[in-house]
């Protein structure tokens, strides 16, 4: 990582590009925009001097000072609602939430501020806020620290949310969303920050929001997946292969307002299966809105109603093995391909 | 065979508890039968009068026919072994419908015997719509049946809960045609019209479907290798229409006049074996089912579904049956199983105004009867006096080789004799 | 129940006050009454929807401070918000057709009486959520900061806002990052239906400052001269110094909460009664007799007002009302139409797609 960060970002040739970790392609299109344009700026808790608490802003406060990577205290609704106000008037703040368990606490001013500016002002005004936040569970971070509240913003009107699973989609996701003229949420995620891949070097970069992207290709059964579930999902096709001779095909939604509806029906219709994973609860969240949209798009080619796979509906236990059995792991959702294909193995 | 634990799939009839042909009483006991968990005894769960199929000592699969509780009026199917049903899911319904109940549980298979009139799924035609049972199939694969006329309620589905899903339907629909005819009904496309020197005009010439080369094939085959003859009478059906008329004040329909023919033509075969079998490899091969096929035109092209048992079946079931099977032709949507099969063949044109013709003998079989319009005609009374009575012509060519001038003659008379006397043919 | 004010200026300070000027502001406080009278007229007429705040009786407090404003000072406000616009110089034909939900309205009829803004008057809202404002008032200067601008905000709020959170957090970070603003808290006594002394620990609200060392002062909100001189003093020190402030202006609504509170279950008629007594418009009235104004000219300035409102409700009503088929304008920026356009299949609006296609970041 040290020759990316010695290496002048201006000179990256497109279409080169270099194996780095999901962090370190984050900070690099950090580094990019703000070189890019001085109005963007990164606020939050521990970002400058601590130099982030998951390290995705090491080495930023150095290069571009203090007055663009500042610190907050610890008060969410406050710098959130000042990162509102901020991109009100033309700044382009990216705001660090340590994690989307503490994103509930500025609820009010994500929600009920930042997606209402645009339509209740008349387009008026804009709000080209950015917020960063990961969210996930492993490692025993227990009940309060271990939520994926994604859906909560996927179906807020005026907002935008978008949430890569790859090194390559962090970097371009996180360029479209500081580029772009809404506030968008960028949902990222603990375990996969450490995640490697091959990142375009490119400095204008991007993947357009609302995109999804098959990963994997196959015929028996689609996958439809985000952030770390795609991971999941990918490991899990993989094992349907070899072991019992199933093509899945995996599809990445890297987008969830808006979702790419189009690509996942076009995938169904194919394979006429679909078993949707997530990392949140399944009940009212992302897996039941592909659900409900591929029912309705997919109807006539179905072979089996479509199977979700989530966190199991609890407050995430501390003991080790009741966080496993929790979790979406490959196990269920190999299980839930079975059933969607009727077999028993 | 009943389900009589949660987990039988077999029973073995230890004992019977009535006598064949003896009367019984909803409640009564009429079989011990061993299970897997224990040996328990059956009730009859309707009245009427027990018939045997099944033998003490025989081990069945759960859902196969192992006696009949018959109702009034009605017969013992045909057949002497009893076939073992298959075994389809056993939803636990109990089938005491109010004709003639079977000791069974699921619905018939297409094409088996004695559909009562209660039984909700109709012989062989449902597809996937028939209100009486629904059938679980993925949403797929009912649009692939629909496109590729399959017809859902004859596959057992693979899926989870015995849906049928896509790979059934696929398997379904690439399996191969039976002989003779495949369905298709579809009108032949003509090519364009060729330069005419002939002084004919111009000549449009047209391909032929498989049906027609198939048509044309086995007509010439039995114009140039049966030694046909025909016999004719006129059966004076007076009476049979005044039955009709009123069958139809009393519920709205009656079976047509054809599906008198057939009834008649079935009881005919039972008591003229020669004329239910055909002349094959220098022997003579008489069958045990009365299957009447009933020529049916269709776009184009002429196509004769079978009417299996037409001895046993009611006139009633014999017309709604001709009537879905008509129906399935012209949708193109007719299968092989209910093309073959067929010990005699009828052919009617009558509707067209045909007063009498000759048909074909249909290889395979020993006669054909081709039956004319209804027509008003003075007759001479036995008294002498003239009377206007309806009389259809009945033609029937046969297969000199298996049926001679006497025998087709006293199948004829047996035929015009059961027209004449309707009520014969209301059992 | 009067409250202790800060003492009264110099009489050198309402001299300091351009006759002019006093009477221009007088002009804007009836225009104000006027108006929110008409509104309350319109509300039960059922031209109006939804909430309806009205700030009659504040008028001192609003067209002081925001005189106190530069054009390139900034203005934040929760939902009481029509005098703030007004006094700002938006057209009141503009307000008014906000009220009633009309395409000439501020915002286009998509906001209504708490989302008045004026952003070309550097007026950014009326928000609805209590106190919600304070955060984003903080960001709009943090930007100031950033792009080196000289300017200000007044982050307008009541007495019943400075129990939230979001005070606590905005002031703290105002101080910490020497942000250019001032906390207005417009204390009329009463948050909703309850009174100050039975919601605040700490009642007299300005003194809250101290505990993140701002500085807080409380004045008379319906002495217009006192209103101006406090308020320019601490715009003045916020822009130059950087030195955020509260101001807590007593002051006193004579409507209730919004129009749908007829305001008299927490607070008698007498009470009312004796305020009104003190009506900041009649005291400027006064002024300006005493500093030699006609009364044919001030009966002048009122009919001016009641004709500019008349036709400010003509003008709204023959505005025309949103197109429906632009529901969702404005929500999203443009170009944002293409990144929506893959997620139609299976919408739960059908072929309507009400929200997709009316008007979305076209």
């Amino acid at each position: 990582m040290s020759a990316t960060a010695e290496r002048p970002v201006a000179e990256a040739a497109a279409g080169e590009t270099e194996v780095m970790t999901y962090r370190e392609a984050l900070r690099l299109a950090l580094r990019e925009e703000m070189a890019r344009d001085e109005r963007v700026f990164l606020m939050g808790e521990e970002v400058g001097v601590f130099e982030g608490a998951y390290k995705v802003s090491a080495g930023l406060m150095q290069e571009f000072g203090e007055d663009r990577v500042r610190d907050t205290p610890i008060a969410e609704e406050g710098f959130v609602g000042a990162g509102v106000g901020a991109a009100m008037l033309g700044e382009r703040p990216v705001v660090e939430i340590m994690t989307i368990n503490f994103l509930v606490v500025a609820m009010d001013q994500v929600v009920n501020h930042a997606a209402k500016i645009g339509a209740m002002f008349g387009g008026e005004v804009r709000c080209p806020l950015v917020i960063r936040t990961p969210n996930g569970a492993g490692n025993q971070l227990t009940a309060q620290h271990s939520q994926s509240f994604d859906q909560w913003f996927a179906s807020t009107p005026g907002l935008k949310v978008v949430s890569p699973a790859t090194p390559a989609d962090a970097k371009g996701l996180l360029k479209a969303a500081i580029r772009d003229d809404d506030p968008v949420l960028v949902i990222e995620n603990l375990p996969i920050y450490k995640q490697r891949g091959e990142v375009p070097l490119d400095p204008d970069f991007v993947v357009p929001i609302g995109r999804a992207q098959v990963l994997r290709e196959g015929s028996d059964v689609t996958l439809v997946a985000h952030s770390y579930a795609t991971v999941r999902a990918l490991a899990v096709a993989e094992q349907l292969a070899s072991q019992h001779g199933i093509s899945a095909e995996v599809v990445d939604l890297r987008s969830l307002r808006p979702l790419d509806v189009e690509t996942v029906a076009a995938s169904v219709a194919k394979t006429n299966h679909a078993v949707c994973v997530e990392e949140g609860w399944p009940t009212y969240g992302v897996t039941a809105e592909l659900a409900a949209r591929i029912q309705h798009a997919c109807f006539d080619d179905l072979d089996a109603p479509v199977e979700r796979v989530g966190m199991a509906e609890v407050p995430l236990p501390y003991a080790k093995n009741l966080e496993l059995a929790a979790m979406p792991n490959d196990e269920r959702i190999a299980g839930a391909v079975l059933a969607a294909l009727s077999r028993k193995n | 065979m009943p389900r009589l634990s949660d987990s039988m799939e077999e029973g073995t009839i230890l004992r019977w508890l009535v006598a064949d042909g003896a009367a019984v009483a909803r409640g009564d006991e009429i079989a011990e039968i061993e299970t897997d968990k224990a040996n328990m005894t059956y009730e009859a769960d309707a009245g009427g009068v027990f018939h045997r199929v099944a033998a003490e000592g025989d081990a069945l699969p759960v859902g196969a026919v192992i006696a009949h509780v018959l109702g009034d009026g009605e017969s013992a199917p045909s057949g002497g072994a009893p076939a073992a049903a298959p075994a389809g899911p056993v939803a636990g319904e109990d089938d005491s419908a109010g004709g003639a109940a079977e000791v069974v549980s699921p619905a018939p298979p297409a094409g088996s015997a004695a559909a009562p009139d209660a039984s909700p799924s109709v012989s062989a035609v449902g597809d996937g719509s028939e209100p009486g049972e629904r059938i679980k199939a993925s949403p797929v694969a009912r649009r692939l049946a629909r496109e590729l006329g399959v017809d859902l309620a004859s596959l057992a589905g693979s899926g989870r809960s015995g849906r049928i899903v896509k790979a059934d339907v696929e398997a379904a629909a690439a399996a191969p045609a039976q002989a003779p005819a495949t369905a298709a009904p579809a009108p032949a496309a003509p090519a364009a019209p060729a330069a005419s020197a002939t002084g004919k005009g111009d000549v449009t010439v047209v391909e032929l479907t498989s049906t027609q080369k198939t048509i044309a094939r086995r007509m010439a085959e039995s114009k140039a290798t049966v030694p046909d003859f025909q016999v004719r009478t006129e059966a004076d059906v007076t009476d049979l229409l005044a039955l009709r008329a009123q069958m139809k004040a009393a519920r709205e329909s009656a079976p047509s006049v054809n599906d008198f023919v057939v009834k008649a033509c079935g009881l005919a075969l039972r008591e003229h074996p020669r004329a239910n079998g055909a002349y094959r490899d220098g022997a003579f091969e008489l069958y045990g089912r009365a299957n009447v096929g009933v020529a049916v035109a269709a776009e184009g092209t002429l196509i004769v579904p079978t009417i299996f048992d037409a001895d046993a079946q009611p006139v009633t079931a014999i017309a709604r049956t001709t009537r879905a099977l008509a129906a399935r032709v012209r949708d193109g949507k007719i299968l092989p199983p209910e093309l073959s099969g067929g010990t005699f063949t009828v052919s009617n044109l009558g509707m067209f105004g045909v007063t009498s013709f000759t048909a074909v003998v249909n290889p395979g079989q020993a006669a054909i009867l081709a039956v004319g319009a209804a027509v008003q005609r003075p007759t001479v009374a036995p008294d002498g006096s003239i009377a206007p009575r309806a009389l259809m012509d009945l033609s029937l060519s046969c297969d000199h080789r298996i049926l001679y001038g006497a025998d087709a003659a006293q199948f004829l008379a047996r035929v015009r004799e059961l027209l004449q006397t309707p009520f014969a043919l209301l059992a | 129940m009067s409250v202790a004010t800060a003492p009264a200026p110099d009489v050198s300070d309402v001299a300091a006050l351009a006759p002019e000027t006093r009477r221009e502001l007088y002009e804007t406080m009836v225009l104000s009454r006027v108006f929110e009278t008409e509104a309350e007229r319109q509300y039960k007429a059922a031209r109006i929807g939804g909430y309806c705040h009205l700030s009659s009786g504040q008028e001192a407090t609003t067209v002081g401070v925001v005189h106190a404003l530069q054009p390139d000072d900034l203005l934040v406000t929760g939902y009481r918000s029509h005098g703030f616009a007004l006094a700002r110089g938006t057209s009141p034909e503009a307000v008014m057709a906000e009220l009633f939900g009309r395409e000439d309205g501020c915002a286009h009829g998509r906001g209504g009486s708490m989302h008045i803004l004026d952003v070309t008057r550097g007026y950014y809202g009326g928000w609805g959520i209590v106190a919600g404002q304070l955060p984003v008032a903080t960001g709009l200067a943090l930007a100031l900061v950033r792009q080196g601008k000289p300017q200000a905000v007044v982050c307008e709020l009541g007495d019943g806002a400075v129990n939230m959170g979001a005070w606590h957090e905005s002031l703290n970070l105002a101080a910490l990052w020497k942000l250019p603003i001032v906390f207005l808290v417009v204390n009329n006594e009463y948050g909703m239906g309850t009174a100050v002394g039975r919601a605040s620990a700490e009642p007299e609200l300005y003194k809250r400052a101290s505990a993140y060392r701002m500085h807080g002062e409380r004045v008379d909100g319906d002495d217009l001269d006192a209103v101006l001189e406090a308020s320019e003093r601490l715009l003045r020190a916020a822009r130059e110094d950087r030195a955020p402030a509260v101001l807590e202006a007593m002051t006193y609504r004579y409507r209730g909460h919004s129009v749908a509170d007829a305001g008299l279950a927490y607070r008698t008629k007498d009470e009312i009664a004796e305020h009104q007594a003190h009506d900041p418009i009649r005291r400027v009235r006064q002024q300006l007799r005493e500093a030699g104004v006609a009364e044919v000219e001030l009966e002048a300035i009122d009919k001016r007002a009641d004709e500019r409102v008349a036709a400010a409700v003509e003008l709204a009503l023959a505005s025309a009302e949103p197109d429906v088929a632009q529901l969702a304008a404005g929500m999203h920026a443009s170009g944002s139409a293409e990144q929506f356009a893959r997620m139609r299949p299976g919408s739960p609006f059908g072929e309507l797609a009400l929200t997709f296609d009316a008007g979305l970041g076209a």
